[in-house]
């Protein structure tokens, strides 16, 4: 397929599907070429222009004017659909084409993958064990962990509601701009107020925040306590912890429930496969 | 060894797994000479299936406890089980094994941050554009952010008074260093008029990955384009300490990369975009 680019007022973009015969509402340009500049240059289609061939694509850039052809002039090759020349501000695609390469090039799609639960949950066993399997499928992520992240970019937050809705915020955004730029991006973090991690999901386009629950049971998750942290907050020499004393609230329609079978837990690694069997279903790991 | 995010030295085969070459013996001290020349003595502990494990361990021999991040090998990361870095207390750096230099094989690039700094109007987005263009075209994943952008989203909480900017610069910094850790070519396009705020967002960096690109174009240029109209607002008063009018611009002392105007002639953004990816060429950053 052929991404178009051309001055105002036309707008770049790309149309993944392709059907035949004209348009009717919108004046969108798209075209299949099967091979490379000679056929495009004997179809004058592109007039003052800078074509550059990339592998099977062709970039049309800055071309000037359009001339209507049916499909039969063009031999079965070649299908075009044209529309006006006067063609206006149209958006082809609801993502833009820096998007779209990115895409392209990573062969993927971005997205947010919202890791959320108490303390001890997994969610950071889980995170790692996606990313290692993700990569090990050539595809490129990057995790957000609600602790790294407090080291750097939130380092000036603490842990009073508001300072955690703030952290929530800074977290998502900065998950947007991964998923805009490609990336499958893995936040890990406790996130325990159903509002903060809706507010997240609402930054995103739909389907691009996946929201995962780490349903574990308090009691697991304290006798793991990986940290130390809920033996300090049962001493009382942490306040507001989450589980204890600051309440979780489950999200009440998320993608994905990870939970524990009887006394079994499935291993980081079947979990990362449920997950990815989602991000496969989904499109998101091509692009 | 992998585990720890640096990397072996020639003659050592990659740890996966915990599986050690066949010829390791059991608790021997290796020296590790990471990425970026830091050497890291680990001790190695094979049990009767071969499988290691890791203790890094302190000059003085004894196990530090805890196994270092990955994607910062200085900046002085807390080893300690639990730290309290700024006003966060109890939080714990989480290692994983798939570090910057993994996402970089895999993108065949190495990751930066591109800042490019300079008055309103003086070509700061259009640059970032063209080379954002031309690297997606190479096969080089980028991404811009734009201040003005940032503005809208993550730093929408922020006003234009010096502590705001101050502030707005530091998340954009932030920001810019985690898409450098995962490996993408990062291009930052703000005005970041104080010199110290600049300077700040290089420390955090590792030496060489932050980029600084200086839009040297005069400010009489600058206000003849004025693309967004604030010029004109600044001088009717409308607008209170804007860059250049009655606020100063701090141009840098020893940035990476000043693209100018010459002779009223100035060079296409194409052209000064070019003259970036020379210099990320020359500087390796265009291959894993």
């Amino acid at each position: 397929m052929v991404a178009l680019q051309g001055t105002r007022p036309f707008v770049s973009g790309y149309r993944p599907e392709f059907g035949y015969g004209p348009l009717q509402s919108s004046k969108l340009v798209f075209a299949r070429f099967s091979v490379g500049n000679n056929a495009v240059k004997n179809l004058g289609l592109c007039r003052g222009g800078d074509v550059r061939l990339r592998s099977s694509r062709i970039i049309i850039r800055q071309w000037r004017s359009l001339r209507r052809f049916d499909q039969g002039l063009l031999g079965k090759d070649l299908q075009m659909m044209l529309g006006n020349e006067k063609s206006t501000n149209i958006v082809w695609h609801k993502s833009s084409v820096d998007k779209i390469d990115r895409q392209e090039l990573l062969q993927q799609k971005g997205c947010v993958i919202w890791i959320t639960g108490l303390s001890g949950s997994g969610k950071s066993t889980l995170a790692c064990a996606l990313s290692r399997c993700l990569h090990s499928r050539g595809k490129l992520t990057y995790i957000l962990d609600g602790d790294n992240v407090r080291h750097g970019l939130n380092r000036d937050l603490g842990f009073k509601a508001e300072d955690r809705a703030e952290n929530i915020r800074r977290i998502g955004e900065v998950a947007k701009l991964f998923a805009d730029a490609g990336v499958i991006c893995i936040a890990s973090l406790i996130s325990p107020y159903r509002k903060d991690r809706d507010g997240c999901r609402a930054l995103l386009p739909d389907g691009d925040f996946i929201e995962v629950f780490m349903d574990m049971p308090l009691q697991v998750c304290e006798a793991r306590d990986p940290k130390g942290l809920y033996k300090f907050a049962r001493a009382g020499k942490i306040k507001g912890f989450t589980g204890i004393d600051d309440p979780y609230e489950p999200p009440l329609n998320c993608e994905i429930v990870l939970k524990q079978k009887g006394d079994n837990c499935a291993s980081p690694c079947n979990m990362a496969e449920t997950v990815i069997r989602y991000l496969e279903e989904k499109g998101y790991l091509r692009a | 060894m992998n585990a720890v995010g640096i990397k072996p030295l020639p003659g050592f085969a990659t740890l996966r797994d915990g599986y050690l070459p066949g010829n390791a013996k059991a608790r021997s001290v290796l020296r590790i000479t990471a990425a970026d020349g830091l050497q890291q003595a680990v001790r190695v502990d094979v049990n009767g299936n071969g499988k290691a494990k890791l203790d890094t361990l302190k000059p003085n021999g004894s196990p530090l406890g805890s196994i270092l991040a990955n994607g910062f090998t200085s900046n002085g990361k807390n080893q300690s089980p639990l730290s309290r870095i700024g006003n966060s207390t109890n939080i714990k750096w989480h290692e994983c094994s798939i570090d910057k230099i993994d996402r970089q094989n895999l993108l065949n690039q190495k990751g930066c941050v591109i800042w490019i700094t300079g008055l309103s109007g003086s070509g700061k987005s259009t640059v970032a554009c063209h080379l954002s263009k031309i690297l997606t075209q190479m096969g080089k994943l980028t991404y811009i952010l734009d201040g003005d952008n940032l503005r809208h989203g993550l730093n929408s909480d922020l006003s234009f008074k010096a502590e705001d900017r101050a502030e707005n610069i530091r998340r954009v910094g932030e920001v810019a260093k985690l898409f450098s850790d995962a490996g993408v070519i990062c291009i930052a396009c703000l005005i970041s008029p104080y010199r110290r705020d600049r300077e700040a967002c290089r420390k955090i960096l590792p030496n060489g990955d932050f980029i600084e690109v200086f839009m040297d174009v005069p400010l009489g240029v600058c206000e003849s384009r004025d693309p967004k109209g604030l010029y004109k607002l600044a001088r009717a008063g409308k607008i209170k300490g804007f860059t250049g009018i009655d606020d100063p611009y701090e141009p840098p002392v020893n940035c990476e990369i000043t693209l100018k105007c010459d002779n009223g002639i100035y060079a296409s953004p194409s052209a000064m975009a070019e003259k970036v990816i020379c210099y990320l060429e020359y500087n390796g950053y265009l291959q894993a």
